[in-house]
């Protein structure tokens, strides 16, 4: 079920086109990269999912609509966020509670489960301003997710972070996924191949590419399998090019790219030649497209 | 209940910033200065030296009514710049640095918190206010004559209707412009603007809001309260209720990221 169809959504400042007519449809529990170079239009994408700025055109619809307002079931985490640095982390988690409607009681309870969750129980009573970076993107989480949203929306959650804040943040989306959708911009692939299981992919406002990973890898998929031999390879290229499935060949040394034309057949057609003349063979891999292969072939 | 949330943060942020201490105590200073400063006056010359021997300085003596209303032109002055400063960066700031961002995307209703910042400013400027015109009260009282207490109460619910204005035309401006100078800048020169069509237009413009401090004096003089002062202060209120009805929409159909 989709909890969420944009459609046709612009936008312009002056002359300019940053988002350029893209649609899509957030789907219920999944997880979405929203992948694209700096400057491709994310963050004006994501803000205007959240109504923090309006489309020129287009319509944005949440098909929950049990509430009036649609942000009861949005939560948001900027690129940047700021924080009262007055105010301690449990403090701001109990204010951000009671902004939608959330009863005192019940507030407190939320906020201190969260703070459980991402790892701030011991900085609960330090005011923010003493955060580190980690830190505020965890309360920055915990702030999106305290009035239990159907869709969390965070903008580059971890590109600013350290591996080791990276691999926190990270595994709390991995735990958010069972309960969420999350939709999350990013411009590391790595990330978005990590933990997302669909992708938008972004590139000068407009959508180039969208769907699941593994249609994507399908799509994109380069059909390579490279063979590694023991003692050099210029034995053996004629008798591989020779095969039916082979559609070229390219080696060096001790390695030997084939490109072919479907991978099942040719991995058995290749596995046999293999074991029928005794080729030293030291490594057999399928090459999978990966991520950073795909975002540069669907730009191209 | 969210303007309660939203009320409560913004009086805890002013207690945690020490805006609860300092204004008040400014407000204190800027009504004790006239009071004393002009009882001793003469001993203030004479340690000032340069007078030579048996010099008799006359000073006029003043009225009780005209030393609150000494301190009320100074309360004018510093106090409208005092309201200017603390709420210069209430909105625009929070806007600029990107607070709003996260505050902005919670199911907050835009009223609430426009209203909320503006009554806690309120409270604020008020509880200032009337702790400076009390300890001016006190001295006034100590140092030139009987001034009843109910008086000055009656001159801090009129007074503070100036300062309610004032307050408000910044927050107005507060949801116009996301740089706080800009917001103070334009709330010092409608002042300025207002003051000097009163200038040109007050004997004509009997019921203009600059008014209010003339006819402030004169229910001090006269221990009764004129039709004017009324009219004046019903315009003034009428004033505020605008200026925050348009704050409230220019906030709700204003991009607040761009």
């Amino acid at each position: 079920m989709a909890i969420l169809t944009v459609k046709n959504v612009s936008k312009k400042y002056g002359s300019q086109t940053v988002v350029d007519d893209i649609s899509f449809d957030l789907e219920s529990n999944k997880c979405i990269a929203l992948i694209g170079p700096n400057g491709a239009g994310k963050t004006t994408t994501l803000r205007m999912l959240t109504g923090l700025i309006k489309q020129s055109s287009g319509s944005i619809s949440f098909l929950s609509s049990e509430q009036k307002d649609f942000r009861f079931c949005t939560g948001y985490l900027p690129q940047y966020p700021v924080f009262y640095n007055w105010m301690t982390g449990f403090e701001y988690l109990i204010f951000c509670a009671k902004l939608a409607y959330i009863d005192k009681k019940e507030a407190r309870s939320r906020a201190l489960n969260l703070l459980d969750k991402v790892g701030l129980t011991e900085a609960k009573n330090k005011r923010i301003g003493s955060y580190s970076g980690g830190m505020k993107q965890r309360l920055g989480i915990a702030q999106a997710i305290i009035h239990q949203p159907k869709l969390v929306i965070l903008d580059e959650p971890v590109s600013a972070l350290d591996p080791l804040g990276r691999r926190e943040v990270l595994t709390l989306m991995e735990e958010l996924k069972q309960e969420m959708t999350i939709l999350f911009s990013t411009h590391i692939l790595n990330d978005a191949d990590e933990i997302s299981d669909e992708l938008l992919l972004l590139h000068e406002g407009k959508i180039i590419e969208a769907g699941s990973m593994q249609r994507l890898r399908n799509k994109y998929q380069s059909d390579t399998i490279e063979l590694e031999f023991e003692k050099g390879t210029k034995n053996y290229i004629s008798d591989i090019q020779a095969l039916e499935t082979v559609l070229a060949v390219t080696s060096n040394k001790h390695t030997i790219h084939v490109s072919v034309t479907e991978i099942n057949s040719a991995r058995k057609e290749i596995l046999e030649a293999a074991t029928k003349n005794n080729w030293p063979l030291v490594n057999f891999t399928i090459k999978r497209a990966s991520l950073e292969d795909m975002f540069m072939k669907a730009v191209s | 209940m969210q303007w309660i949330t939203m009320f409560k943060k913004e009086v805890l942020e002013s207690w945690r910033n020490k805006k609860w201490i300092w204004v008040p105590i400014v407000m204190m200073l800027l009504t004790m200065m006239d009071p004393i400063s002009y009882y001793y006056l003469p001993e203030i010359i004479n340690l000032a030296g340069g007078v030579p021997e048996g010099t008799i300085i006359e000073i006029p003596s003043l009225a009780p009514t005209e030393v609150v209303m000494m301190s009320l032109e100074q309360l004018s002055l510093f106090g409208v710049f005092i309201i200017v400063l603390t709420s210069m960066s209430t909105i625009a700031g929070e806007r600029q640095n990107g607070t709003t961002e996260i505050i902005l995307v919670k199911p907050i209703k835009h009223h609430n918190y426009v209203t909320a910042k503006w009554t806690a400013f309120l409270l604020l400027i008020w509880f200032g206010l009337f702790l400076g015109m009390l300890i001016n009260w006190y001295y006034t009282n100590l140092l030139f004559g009987d001034l009843s207490f109910l008086t000055m109460v009656k001159i801090v619910m009129f007074y503070g209707l100036w300062f309610t204005l004032v307050l408000t035309i910044s927050i107005f401006f507060n949801t116009l412009f996301k740089v706080p100078g800009l917001v103070a800048a334009c709330t010092v020169i409608t002042l300025l603007i207002l003051s000097v069509i009163n200038m040109i237009f007050g004997h004509k413009l009997t019921l203009f809001p600059n008014q209010l401090s003339t006819y402030i004096y004169q229910m001090i003089e006269t221990n009764s309260i004129s039709n004017q002062l009324v009219g004046t202060s019903v315009i003034i209120l009428f004033l505020c209720g605008i200026l925050l009805f348009l704050s409230i929409y220019l906030f709700k159909n204003k991009e607040v990221m761009n």
